[in-house]
């Protein structure tokens, strides 16, 4: 049996989840698999799950804290008598899966590129060294693993499950006092197949917004260097690089980056990566699919000028 | 009170990293006090600078580790204990065997880096916690103590932050924006070498195998267009989005 966690917004999926489920049936030969909804508005969100599995629970728990999603899951994990647990890679998800990973005394796999199964084991891909590692990892059942986001296609429907509501045994431990940013409403900078990410080089927090002109134009989401949210021009929820996010999009634009290898560790598994810097000498360039040397402030507004053209 | 930082030594990122024998040799790499880590050493000291108590690393690794917490030491921390073992552990092997050692220290807190920089893992601080029967605050950038029971805290989602309590013991990970590290001073240096650096020799094993790792760097079409006619440069670098990477 493979258990799923379903990541969703509260009213429905994430994308992250139905590639979770994609990776479940290619290990279809360790048994059926079931889905979990965890957190709040659960039993709406376990209905648009059960268009894709048989078994869906939906775990009422209320707001995040990693000791109630890991609680949850390992719930979900005995009543099911999963061998093998995914998740969408995200930080909150790498948080709780340690716990649960602890709780199973299963091995954990973090942000997986690919998995497969040989009946015993899970052999996993994965990223390690700031990115600049591709490791083949192998663990005996029972795993635990994230995959990471964009790595799998996401999964189509396949007929009508049930759902169950599962009852959790709650810690409360950690309480929360108060919310300091709301849930973006854009696309989330880890799942996002474009990201548009602005660094030093732009000169000011304002000029920025015309980079949130195209990622709009573009259906991206926007990211940040590390200097960027150091001097406070941008939260460090958009911070892409060692200490901020891994993105693996299909397109990552870097605008005024020079591409230190900190920031690099974040974003070089890109699929495509343009490059827009005045130094023709700057780092990003030697790792650019397409590059512009010229002054941001002059391409940056002919950028969305095009990128909207395009869209017309 | 009693503070703990658990720490590890990994390579310098702008350090070259080789492969032998399909895994990754670090014999030529410039090794360092995690970045991350250090963040939760610096956060300990500050702890014990404005609360009192006594503040202590902890680390499993190989005997290279020794460098590192000697770092950590010249911060200001005031004693060591160094699990040694040699090879790859995978994190939650490692958190049980760090669980008992720091179980009977009974500190007030543990900080952790939030992601270790050579295995890209961030699953030792909430494993740990896990370990110990206490919660995680994971993506700290701020922690005040409320007396001896409570911690006051923010930290991190995946998007925007919140402001949490938690009751302490607690396992906490740092987030860059926590705090800014000291530099050790030479009558630090000097001074931690006489600190104590307790060493338990042990073998712990891994649930987690690490088969083979290669470095692939991906080949990149690097094609430059000139930036004299921005106007131009900009309507080509899309119509190559949309028609030859077809990913707009």
């Amino acid at each position: 049996m493979i258990l799923v966690v379903l990541e969703h917004d509260g009213q429905r999926l994430r994308k992250g989840a139905l590639e979770a489920i994609s990776r479940a049936r290619q290990l279809s030969t360790l048994g059926p698999i079931a889905g979990v909804v965890i957190g709040e508005n659960t039993q709406a969100v376990a209905q648009e799950a059960a268009q894709y599995l048989p078994t869906v629970y939906a775990a009422e728990v209320g707001g995040y804290t990693a000791e109630k999603w890991a609680e949850a899951a390992y719930t979900a994990v005995q009543k099911s008598g999963a061998q093998v647990v995914v998740v969408t890679g995200s930080r909150q998800s790498r948080t709780w899966t340690a716990r649960l990973a602890y709780k199973m005394k299963a091995g954990l796999m973090e942000d997986t590129l690919e998995t497969s199964t040989d009946g015993q084991h899970i052999i996993g891909l994965r990223y390690s060294f700031l990115n600049r590692v591709t490791e083949k990892q192998k663990a005996a059942l029972p795993v635990v693993f994230t995959a990471k986001p964009n790595t799998t296609p996401p999964a189509e429907p396949a007929g009508s499950g049930t759902v169950e509501v599962l009852e959790v045994n709650l810690p409360l431990t950690v309480e929360v006092l108060e919310r300091l940013s709301e849930q973006k409403k854009g696309v989330s900078l880890s799942e996002a197949t474009v990201v548009v990410t602005g660094g030093r080089g732009l000169g000011s927090p304002e000029a920025f917004a015309t980079v949130e002109e195209l990622a709009g134009a573009l259906g991206a989401a926007v990211g940040a260097t590390r200097a960027v949210v150091d001097a406070g021009w941008r939260p460090y929820s958009e911070q892409v690089g060692q200490t901020g996010k891994t993105v693996q999009p299909n397109l990552y634009i870097a605008l005024a980056v020079s591409g230190a290898v900190q920031h690099q560790a974040g974003m070089n598994k890109s699929k495509y990566i343009v490059a827009v810097n005045k130094d023709a000498e700057a780092p990003i360039f030697k790792i650019a699919d397409y590059g512009i040397v010229g002054d941001v402030h002059q391409v940056l507004p002919a950028l969305v000028d095009a990128a909207k053209k395009l869209k017309d | 009170m009693k503070f703990i930082a658990v720490i590890r030594q990994v390579p310098d990122g702008e350090s070259r990293l080789k492969i032998e024998g399909g895994k990754v040799d670090l014999s030529g790499a410039t090794m360092i006090l995690d970045q991350m880590d250090e963040w939760a050493v610096e956060e300990v000291i500050r702890l014990q600078e404005k609360h009192g108590g006594e503040s202590v690393v902890v680390a499993l690794g190989p005997e290279r580790f020794e460098e590192a917490i000697r770092t950590a030491l010249a911060m200001g921390i005031d004693r060591a204990i160094h699990l040694v073992a040699e090879g790859y552990t995978d994190p939650i092997t490692q958190a049980q065997a760090l669980a008992e050692v720091i179980r009977a220290e009974a500190p007030t807190l543990v900080f952790t880096g939030g992601q270790q920089a050579d295995w890209d893992a961030q699953a030792l601080g909430p494993a740990l916690a896990e370990a110990l029967g206490w919660p995680v605050v994971s993506w700290t950038t701020m922690i005040e103590l409320e007396g001896q029971t409570h911690a006051k805290a923010r930290h991190d989602l995946d998007e925007g932050a919140e402001l949490v309590r938690v009751p302490l013991p607690a396992v906490f990970t740092s987030q860059q924006g926590l705090n800014e590290p000291r530099y050790p001073t030479l009558p630090g240096i000097m001074k931690a070498k006489r600190k104590e650096l307790k060493k338990l020799p042990m073998s712990v094993g891994s649930k987690v195998e690490i088969l083979e790792q290669t470095i692939q760097e991906k080949s990149r079409l690097n094609k430059m267009l000139d930036g004299k006619d921005p106007v131009a440069a900009a309507h080509e670098l899309i119509r190559l989005l949309h028609e030859e990477a077809k990913v707009i």
